[in-house]
């Protein structure tokens, strides 16, 4: 027999908290669609990406159904385009993208991943060609998103890539510039990129993962604030290491949604159930922001002295409850601080208690590095990929994912606003120094080694 | 041997379970199963046990009443039926919850539904204390839906039903609740 408070704090979390499944993304392997004949091979593409996800969405709507959890967004994660479509120049590979748009609309996923490449040693003809092909690829498409992998832990960082990726990100940006530069929403730089993130710009299929597979990200900010001010107002002298129990356990229940949801959904669909995200994903919507966290903690907004101290004891305890309730856990982990995507922080860059510097320091603690962050409009490539290469270096020191999704939004200042809509949401564009010698350091090109990984200070 | 079932009902006080149990142990009747209930002031007890043959169950209801009587307690004694008339289909749980302000008829509205449609109720709590704050007007049903019925036209039914009623109400599988709250 349940309990009453069983009962009624779950449906309180579902109610008031915002708790959900933020995603439930199947990975599909396109490798056995790979052929040298053009027609052939987008033909293939689409049967598949049809055959396997044609009840995704379906599917999850009747399982969110049946246990009362909405499943938020259904996507689509591939291999990596490049790899796959490695023969093809770069007007075929906008051919494709196309394609596994149509497929992503066809089946109702609202976002389809893996238009991408791993360049983070050096670049293959193919990868170059998907590279080139990125700006036109997002601008022309809705759903499709892409990541490029520059930087890892074992290989030190792509110089050269990253300078390629801060002028892919400008001409991205200029393709949309009606639409405050939107394409680069939709594209995430990373270094040590996991080969199975279920969440968005980021998803794609790594080569080692099987033919098909579901990975669910969780979400959840929103239960996790109310339940530290339940308990701080239980307890008024709750100190830190029990403000961290109390995450700690909200954040083994927010698992337990996500692992359930996905192995029905899996199970169902007839796939392997391969990961939970433990990641705090937030929305644009009041009382489900990470943002909100910091002020239920005590400080006035996310980015005031104190700000990574706090995340870094809320991402740490997120990770050991949602460890303890799944045992497999993958993709990024951690929590997510969107600027664009969390009112809350939103916010806090507008009245300026954010600023690029604090945020990359905060990404040096949590996943997933520097997301959704608009920048002026005339912010150089150079200087984008001087931003892109310090967020490289810190995922690549500290053996974690680390991201880039930069919006140097055209035609707009600091102080501005850029407006992108739905889960994407609005961001102020923050300043950026301009004034450092970036040109001439990213012009330097060559790989950064790989670092030591003992002396570890 | 012959299981019976008894019943006690009454307003609740220190020794009711007390005084059952030992005037069945004093007749020589083993208890299989009890289970105990208060709702507000009212408790509510219900025993198997089995009864030695030469024990009539008349015998039985007037020694207890013997007991029980003077305490304000009154009780029912019958034989148990073994295998019930009604055979549980192939079902999943499901838990109901409702949340909205009292009125008459809410209990008869959300259980005429499920009657309609087959569906036993394995457990129910409902709190009414009226006014408007939904949260101290209650109702968690606990439910078996069989398998067999179009659970898209029961969810439909149900939640027109609580719209009528003026109910907040969810339907959702049991093992959400188990999966959140227990390791």
């Amino acid at each position: 027999m349940l309990t009453d408070r069983e009962i009624l704090s779950t449906l309180e979390m579902l109610k008031n908290e915002h708790l959900d499944v933020r995603t439930v993304t199947l990975g599909i392997s396109l490798f056995d669609c790979a052929d040298q004949d053009y027609k052939r091979f987008m033909l293939r593409i689409r049967e598949k990406i049809r055959r396997m996800a044609d009840n995704l969405v379906k599917v999850c709507d009747e399982v969110g159904i049946k246990y009362g959890i909405p499943v938020v967004n259904k996507r689509i994660a591939v291999s990596p385009i490049a790899v796959v479509a490695c023969a093809f120049p770069a007007p075929r590979m906008v051919a494709i993208a196309k394609t596994l748009d149509e497929a992503a609309r066809a089946t109702g996923v609202d976002f389809i991943g893996g238009f991408g490449a791993l360049v983070e040693k050096g670049l293959t003809g193919g990868d170059r060609a998907l590279i080139e092909a990125i700006p036109e690829a997002l601008a022309e498409t809705e759903r499709v998103c892409s990541s490029v992998n520059v930087a890892s832990t074992n290989a030190g960082i792509n110089m050269d890539a990253v300078y390629l990726m801060g002028k892919t990100i400008k001409r991205a940006a200029e393709l949309t510039a009606g639409a405050d530069g939107i394409a680069c929403t939709k594209l995430c730089v990373f270094a040590n990129i996991p080969p199975d993130i279920p969440f968005m710009a980021g998803a794609y299929l790594g080569v080692g993962e099987p033919d098909a597979v579901i990975n669910v990200g969780v979400s959840g900010p929103g239960v996790v604030k109310k339940a530290i001010d339940r308990a701080r107002a239980a307890n008024p002298n709750a100190d830190l290491g029990q403000l961290s129990e109390i995450i700690k356990r909200t954040a083994f229940r927010v698992t337990r949604v996500g692992e359930l949801i996905g192995r029905q959904v899996a199970e169902r669909i007839g796939v392997p159930f391969g990961v939970v995200d433990l990641s705090l994903a937030p929305t644009p919507n009041v009382g489900d922001s990470v943002g909100e966290i910091f002020q239920s903690l005590g400080l006035k907004a996310i980015g005031v002295p104190g700000s990574t101290a706090v995340l870094a004891l809320l991402n740490d305890a997120v990770k050991k409850g949602g460890i303890f309730a799944s045992s497999y856990v993958g993709g990024l982990s951690g929590a997510f601080i969107p600027v664009s995507e969390d009112l809350n922080i939103g916010e806090a860059a507008c009245k300026g208690y954010l600023s690029l510097e604090k945020l990359e320091a905060l990404t040096c603690v949590c996943s997933v590095g520097l997301d959704m962050v608009a920048l002026p409009g005339d912010t150089s490539a150079e200087t984008l990929a001087a931003i892109i290469a310090d967020e490289m270096a810190i995922g690549m020191i500290n053996g974690k994912a680390t991201a880039a999704r930069l919006i140097p939004v055209p035609g707009k200042k600091a102080g501005d606003k850029a407006f992108f809509g739905g889960l994407l949401g609005e961001a102020t564009i923050i300043p950026v120094s301009t004034h450092g010698g970036a040109d001439t350091f990213i012009r330097l090109g060559g790989r950064i080694p790989a670092p030591v990984q003992s002396f570890g200070n | 041997m012959k299981k019976m079932v008894i019943s006690v009902l009454g307003c609740d006080r220190p020794g009711i379970i007390a005084a059952v149990s030992k005037t069945l142990f004093e007749n020589q009747c083993n208890i299989e199963d009890v289970s105990q209930t208060t709702l507000q002031t009212e408790f509510v007890g219900i025993f198997i046990a089995t009864k030695p043959d030469p024990l009539s169950d008349e015998d039985l209801l007037s020694r207890l009443n013997e007991k029980l009587a003077p305490m304000g307690l009154s009780v029912l004694v019958k034989p148990l039926q073994e295998s019930g008339e009604w055979q549980a289909p192939v079902s999943e749980p499901f838990v109901i919850t409702t949340l909205g302000p009292d009125r008459l008829g809410l209990v008869a509205g959300i259980t005429e539904v499920l009657a309609q449609f087959g569906i036993n109720i394995t457990n129910l709590r409902a709190v009414f204390r009226g006014g408007n704050d939904p949260r101290r007007n209650v109702m968690i049903y606990e439910v078996d839906i069989p398998a067999a019925i179009d659970p898209h036209a029961f969810r439909t039914a149900l939640y027109r039903r609580a719209e009528d009623l003026g109910l907040d109400i969810s339907l959702q599988h049991r093992d959400i609740f188990e999966t959140i709250h227990r390791v």
